[in-house]
């Protein structure tokens, strides 16, 4: 049986609120008009109603006989009324719902407004002889109250706190001097005189009042109350309490069946129920055109997602994390007299450079030969330092990569060889120009640098040959890990903690510097180190700094969003940036700082920035960890951090996976091999969509939910993955080969790309003849590798995983071509389209577009990546051939089945 | 006559001058220029108590707060080592006292702890950490038994013990403890005179902790020679080196800024030089001090508490002996015959001081090879494994070198000891793979057990001559519980340096000790902030992901009539309706249903 309906029980829900507020019954509702009415007359100021309407004891007296019945309706203000009205209203209902409306009329407007204003006013007046005017509904509350407990009394007469036991008729009591004391300006005695009152009425003392219901059922009649009154309570519906016997008709409409939880929900959202029961019709819609719409979705949100990053609201201001840091807090003394030992020692190197040249020769000799070596060597011993060389040699594409890094260590003078930075300052910059005044300006640094006695580090100071393989041989053997053809280093300190190139390729002095800091594989340094250096140079130094080449960024989103993408460019191919970038994988923080522009700062202001910069480092306690390692920088200043730009990459990437799981699902409920009656003949331009779009149609609207088939996995499953295995090839090519044959084997593997899809394709349709569903497997497996793999490299490489998921993105939406639908004409035309449109995206096409468009050789480019390869340890070629490649062959060899299908 | 040679002569003068008194004190200061503008200061303070006095708590020169200490502890012998920095063995050659007064970067503690059986050794070895811990002012006390290791072959008695005496052997060390004036202070306090008079009173906090290397050793052990009775022995050093030319900034100029212009000293044969231009003439005559420079204050005359004040000659200087070398008035100087070394007699509460003026001289004070030097580095990269290597250099052409190999390491450095490998190199450059056990004689290895004590290893060597040997094991980096993290765990873990005990090179007696630097060992670090985002982010995905999951995969979707239909097919919801019926025709009523 199903609880009394006047009793709303909790969950609080809304609707049964406003259901319970529209069934209320006639009395309760001109009461709530009442006092809604008397609290608007308050807002007007000429006639006080409160002072016309409350209970004042000096002024009772036959004349104001009115005030006896009026204070229940008036109240002191909004929140006086509505806390009133919300206890009485249930209050009140339930009593009228017991006894009907004439009863509560007669009861109310006569002896329970009465009665308790009568003994208010006695004791007030008489007995404590104060005269405080009362007002409010509260009287009823309390009154109700009473009788309420009476009632609950009888039934359940105590209530058990430990061993005491409470009598339950003494809860208004409670009540009531909580309120007193909690509810300012509340008074106390008119509510206990209600509660009085409220006690007699329960008990029942009271009944004389009660007109009696003869009288009641007469009027009743005679007036048709019933019939003419809205939500008139009759004495015949009145339920006799509230544990009498209700008919079962009453609750059965409200309460709805034990499922009404579902008919709520339905209730709140019926145009969202629509919408799933109209899909869950129409499977078709389902499993074919929403992953499509889904996907395509993700794609152009990635995208978007991206350009907004520039904007304020996404991006936010670079900040130093670290606070041992403390950039710029210190002063740097490096000047004067220095600069002269500075002029010295280029003097030195331009003598051995001059020493080089042959007879006759205009052009010096840049190289870093020996006797450049050795006088370095020679300069650092005289300043009284450790020094030591290392020779190394790299051969890749058949081109040999060989030379000597010599460097030296500062140790620290009280330091235990357990903490060092290094100083690099190559003698041929990342521009392969020659770096005099760098290489001089470390070394004169070194010099100066010895006379103090505050580093808590080792500094090394690093002068290899050129800024491509140097840095990498001395880091590999500072770990140990170097390859065969390159030396051990025989001096070594501690764990390095940041890492500072210099470059100063010109003789005039400078503007600017600009800041470089891409590592290895997209790897970063930590955003302080370049905070630090940017916070040096600008606040301390008061020398510009630039990023990603951007010469006059004016800060705009254009500008904004141009550095992000080069920052993203640079990121995404992998290779090393300069000497710094080789640090990077050993998880050690460096930037290269070069200097641009023609500007009036001279080499000491570089040293100074330089000293700074490494006085901040040396003050670290903890290797640099505080700020962040993923973000995408747009201005020295600004900056986005990995949880605002993922998402970007991870959508490109999820629209594979939601494209492949669809498809996976597709085959198990969904036989391709159906004819459908209703396929469209419609056509579209775009053969990628209009393709996919021919075998949708195919499908059968209504499928039977029975259908289940099941899925032959051998033949997608060995072809993606015996792709994904052939993808080693290139691989191996294209790092193995002699620079000389690159131009030939991009050609070669244009026209391979070509051919083997086609190839795969007449094959298998020949040979195996694989059902509809196993094209669409095919697809499954592939698209969900790619997935897979792209969601996970956007993790580690961002803008590379972006830009592989944005080329592989029409992958998505190819498809073969269904042989049963479409005239023979129509589908090689399709066919051979978007084969054209694949090609044109196909890996070494983009190469070659990249390389036209950027101006350079592509036998330079993949030089440059077989040498990345083999000696800065890049592997954006496997993340090209080993994932990309492959997604991009089945994608072809699909649409080259609608080609060779019978 | 070398330095090496002089050092072992001091020890033996010191060692024969404890047989004849029974309780004396005697200091003495050694002064050396190194190259490179550096200056070896050693420090040597000597006292002694007969055993019975020890026994009876009479205290005289010896240090009452140390005696009790050791009593307490039932400690018999007691090594404790305060030590910064590394010694450049290129530039300066070999070690003060052969290394035996050195320890390792940080705290280094050894004692012989007379003790029923290793447990109750481990109690009092506990209770003696405590205590020192309190007396310098050092975290001794964080020597627990994850650093505590008890070596078997790399540290030898020095006193003379009865042979029915117990004794255990535990040592500790603290790699990462900085050692500053806070140990300084109560060290000097144990001497008897506080460093107010005699040569401690040249130790200053200030220059002593501005040395580039800087070592405090106490020494206690008892000697017995074969009449007479059993005295206790104390034997404080602390040796510094200095940089003359950072030792000589005022204190109210330490900023070594660039030199004006003018007082650049220039290599004037350059054919660029001219005013703006200047290759930097390093010089090559030595550089001039006095006491007073280099120590910030000066020897304020002898400690009367020594034993023959007259006689003692307590202040030594080792330059050549054309170098001129102006002493204050009242100190004897004597010239020992061997050319380069001269001594001076001090006057008690007569300031002491000498001055060497800056000199061009052509004789240098020769320096001895090292017998062996050694490097330990961190190789690898990652935060999962990586590998640690070790490198031994003889340099002689003829002498093989044996030696005790001993390095103890922190449990969450777990060594994979089959992976020991070694290579060795030779004057030629070329490097060949060779089974470890070529060099290897004897090995002691002990392995650690996580969060108890760590690993223990100690091997004995061989180093064929000329040749240079690199041994290397991997290792795997432990991942700690997120509270076992230091506060700057970011900075890596401090992994002590090892202890090389070369044995037989100078007589039998006298071992050498090396050490090698400590290390940085980087451990897989959580982002500290992780775990308060983690929660509110698992939180958040369980309570979405799961509850919506887990609501579609329980809940059916049906319709109010499919509802009905079904609740009246279930067991229960036909079992009710019977008895709604049931009841219904008890009451003899007819219940009206939808």
């Amino acid at each position: 049986m199903a609880t009394p309906a006047a009793l709303p029980p909790l969950p609080f829900n809304p609707s049964r609120v406003r259901s319970y507020v529209l069934r209320l019954p006639l009395f309760t509702r001109l009461v709530l008009l009442a006092i809604l009415v008397f609290w608007l007359l308050e807002f007007q100021t000429m006639w006080s109603v409160v002072q016309w309407g409350s209970v004042i004891p000096e002024e009772a007296g036959f004349g104001t006989m009115y005030r006896l019945n009026t204070y229940p309706f008036i109240h002191l203000g909004f929140f006086h009324a509505l806390l009133n009205v919300l206890a009485l209203t249930p209050l009140l209902e339930r009593f009228e719902a017991e006894h009907g409306t004439l009863t509560a009329v007669a009861l109310f407007i006569g002896p329970l407004s009465t009665l308790p204003a009568g003994i208010y006013i006695l004791v007030e007046k008489f007995v404590l002889h104060r005269n405080t005017a009362v007002v409010g509904s509260s009287i009823w509350v309390f009154l109700l109250l009473g009788s309420e407990a009476i009632r609950t009394f009888k039934s359940n007469p105590y209530f058990s706190l430990g061993t005491t036991k409470i009598p339950t008729w003494t809860s208004p009591l409670f009540a009531c001097a909580l309120v007193s004391i909690l509810v300012p300006n509340t008074s106390f005695l008119g509510h206990l005189s209600a509660i009085l009152v409220g006690y007699l009425l329960g008990l029942g003392f009271l009944k004389i009042f009660v007109p009696p219901e003869k009288v009641l059922r007469w009027i009743e009649g005679k007036l048709n109350l019933l019939g003419r009154l809205p939500h008139y309570v009759s004495v015949d519906q009145k339920t006799y309490g509230r544990y009498g016997v209700l008919p079962t008709t009453t609750t059965g409409g409200e309460r709805g069946t034990p499922m009404s939880f579902l008919g709520s929900s339905q209730r709140l959202g019926p145009t969202t129920t629509a919408v799933i029961r109209k899909l869950r019709n129409n499977p078709h819609f389902l499993f074919v055109h929403l992953p499509h719409i889904l996907s395509f979705i993700c794609i152009v949100a990635g995208v978007v997602w991206l350009l907004l990053l520039p904007l304020n609201d996404y991006s936010r201001q670079t900040y130093i994390s670290e606070n041992a840091l403390l950039p710029g807090q210190v002063h740097a003394y490096f000047s004067g007299s220095e600069q002269h030992i500075f002029r010295g020692y280029k003097k030195e190197l331009e003598d051995v450079l001059a020493g080089q040249t042959e007879d006759g020769q205009e052009r010096r000799n840049d190289e870093f030969t020996p006797a450049v070596s050795d006088k370095i060597q020679s300069i650092l011993k005289a300043t009284g330092l450790k020094f030591a060389t290392q020779n190394y040699e790299y051969t890749s594409s058949g081109i040999t990569h060989q030379g000597q890094n010599v460097y030296s260590i500062i140790q620290a003078p009280r330091g235990d060889a357990t903490e060092a930075i290094v100083l690099v300052a190559a003698w041929k910059t990342v521009d392969d120009e020659l770096n005099l005044n760098g290489v001089t300006l470390a070394l004169t640094l070194a010099r100066y640098f010895k006379r103090w006695s505050l580093w808590s580090k080792d500094i090394i100071f690093l002068f290899p040959p050129d800024s491509k393989a140097g840095t990498q041989a001395w880091i590999d053997a500072y770990h140990d890990m170097q390859p065969a053809f390159v030396q051990p280093l025989p001096l070594k300190s501690g764990a390095l903690q940041g890492g500072l190139v210099i470059e100063y390729p010109f003789d005039h002095r400078f503007e600017s510097l600009h800041i470089l800091h891409d590592g290895v594989n997209g790897q970063l340094p930590n955003l302080d180190l370049f905070n630090t250096a940017v916070s040096i140079t600008g606040g301390q130094m008061g020398i510009g700094t630039n990023l990603q080449e951007m010469w006059d960024h004016d800060d705009s989103y254009e500008m904004r969003l141009e550095t992000i993408m080069r920052g993203m460019v640079k990121q995404g191919f992998g290779y090393a940036t300069g000497p710094h970038s080789s640090f990077m994988p050993y998880h050690i923080d460096a930037i290269t700082l070069q200097t641009k522009g023609d500007g009036w700062q001279d080499e000491m202001a570089l040293g100074r920035t330089v000293e700074s910069l490494c006085r901040s480092l040396n003050n670290l306690l903890e290797h640099l960890h505080q700020s962040f390692f993923f973000y995408l920088l747009m201005q020295t200043n600004r900056f986005v951090s990995i949880g605002t730009y993922l998402p970007s990459a991870m959508l490109i990437a999820g629209n594979f996976t939601i494209m492949a799981i669809t498809l996976w699902l597709r085959t198990g409920y969904y036989p391709g091999n159906q004819q459908s009656p209703q396929a469209s003949k419609s056509t579209k331009e775009q053969a990628a969509t209009a393709t996919d779009k021919r075998d949708d149609k195919q499908s059968p609207a209504q499928p039977d939910a029975n259908n289940i088939i099941e899925r032959q996995l051998a033949l997608p499953l060995t072809l993606v993955v015996g792709l994904h295995l052939l993808g080693l090839i290139p691989l191996y090519i294209f790092n193995n080969i002699s620079h000389k044959y690159y131009p030939t084997a991009t050609y070669t593997s244009i026209l391979a790309n070509l051919i083997l899809p086609l190839l795969l394709a007449a094959i298998l349709s020949h040979g195996l003849n694989p059902k509809p569903q196993q094209y669409l497997l095919i697809k499954s497996f592939s698209l969900l590798i790619l997935g897979l793999f792209l969601s996970t490299l956007a993790t580690l490489n961002f803008s590379l995983s972006f830009m592989i998921g944005l080329l592989c993105a029409p992958l998505s939406f190819v498809n073969r071509i269904n042989p049963h639908t479409n005239s023979c004409l129509l589908r090689y035309i399709l066919a051979t389209l978007g084969l054209a449109l694949l090609n044109v995206l196909s890996p070494s096409v983009v190469l070659l577009a990249a390389c036209k468009y950027f101006g350079v050789d592509v036998e330079t480019v993949l030089t440059q990546a077989a040498f990345g390869w083999d000696v800065w340890g890049v592997w954006t070629q496997v993340v090209v051939w080993c994932v990309w490649w492959p997604a991009w062959v089945s994608g072809c060899a699909l649409v080259g089945f609608s080609l060779f299908s019978s | 006559m070398t330095v090496l040679s002089l050092l072992t002569l001091l020890f033996v003068v010191a060692l024969s001058s404890f047989t004849s008194a029974t309780s004396d004190y005697h200091e003495s200061l050694n002064l050396q220029p190194l190259p490179q503008s550096a200056l070896l200061a050693s420090f040597n303070f000597r006292s002694n108590e007969s055993q019975e006095s020890f026994d009876e708590r009479n205290f005289r020169y010896f240090p009452r707060a140390l005696g009790q200490i050791l009593q307490h502890a039932n400690t018999k012998e007691l090594h404790l080592r305060f030590t910064t920095g590394r010694w450049d063995a290129e530039s300066w050659g070999p070690r003060p006292w052969n290394g035996t007064k050195e320890g390792g970067t940080g705290v280094e503690l050894w004692a012989w702890i007379d003790a029923s059986d290793d447990e109750a050794a481990f109690a009092k070895w506990i209770t003696l950490t405590q205590s020192l811990s309190g007396l310098f002012c050092a975290s001794l006390n964080f020597i627990d038994s994850t650093r505590t290791t008890r070596p078997v072959a790399s540290f030898e008695l020095m006193g003379d013990h009865p042979a029915s005496s117990n004794l255990h052997l535990l040592h500790g060390t603290l790699p990462g403890e900085v050692v500053c004036t806070e140990n300084l202070t109560p060290f000097l306090k144990l001497l008897p005179c506080k460093g107010k008079a005699g040569v401690s009173s040249l130790l200053d906090g200030h220059k002593l902790f501005d040395a580039s290397w800087q070592s405090m050793s106490v020494d206690i052990s008892p000697v017995c020679p074969q009449s007479g009775e059993c005295s206790v022995h104390i034997d404080q050093t602390v040796d510094i080196v200095l940089d003359i030319d950072r030792s000589k900034r005022p204190r109210d100029n330490p900023i070594p800024r660039p030199v004006p212009s003018d007082q650049l000293a220039c290599d004037t044969s350059k054919p660029y030089h001219s005013d703006d231009t200047c290759y930097p003439l390093e010089s090559t005559s030595e550089k001039g001090w006095s006491l007073t420079e280099i120590f910030g204050r000066g020897l304020s005359g002898a400690c009367p508490l020594t034993e023959n004040v007259d006689q003692e000659e307590p202040v030594c200087l080792r330059v050549p002996h054309e170098r001129e070398v102006v002493v204050a008035s009242g100190a004897v100087e004597t010239k020992k015959p061997d050319g380069f070394t001269r001594c001076f007699t001090l006057q008690p509460s007569t300031p002491f001081d000498l001055t060497i003026p800056e000199q061009e001289v052509t004789t240098h004070v020769p320096l001895d090879e090292p017998v062996l030097s050694a490097e330990r580095t961190i190789v690898g990269h990652g935060q999962e494994r990586g590998g640690m290597r070790i490198i031994f250099d003889n340099p002689s052409d003829t002498n093989s070198v044996d030696f005790i190999y001993f390095e103890t390491l922190p449990w969450f450095l777990r060594p994979y000891v089959h992976t020991l490998q070694a290579s060795i190199t030779g004057r030629d450059g070329l490097r060949r793979q060779v089974p470890a056990s070529q060099f290897i004689r004897e090995s002691f290895y002990r392995p650690a057990i996580d969060r108890e004590r760590g690993t223990q290893l100690e091997l004995a060597l061989t180093i064929p001559p000329a040749s240079t040997v690199t041994l290397t094991y991997d290792f795997e980096k432990a991942i700690l519980r997120y509270t076992e993290y230091p506060p700057d765990a970011n900075r890596g873990f401090n992994v002590a340096p090892a202890v090389i005990k070369l044995g037989a090179a100078n007589g039998p007696n006298h071992p050498i000790y090396i050490r090698t630097t400590s290390l940085l060992l980087p451990l897989p670090t959580p982002d500290f902030s992780m775990p308060y985002n983690v929660i509110i982010l698992t939180s958040t995905v369980i309570a979405l992901a799961f509850g919506s999951i887990f609501n579609l995969l329980v809940r059916r979707f049906v319709t109010a009539e499919e509802a009905t239909a079904l609740t009246a097919q279930t067991f229960k919801g036909r079992l009710a309706g019977k008895i709604v019926a049931l009841r219904d025709r008890i009451k003899g009523k007819t219940a009206k249903t939808e």
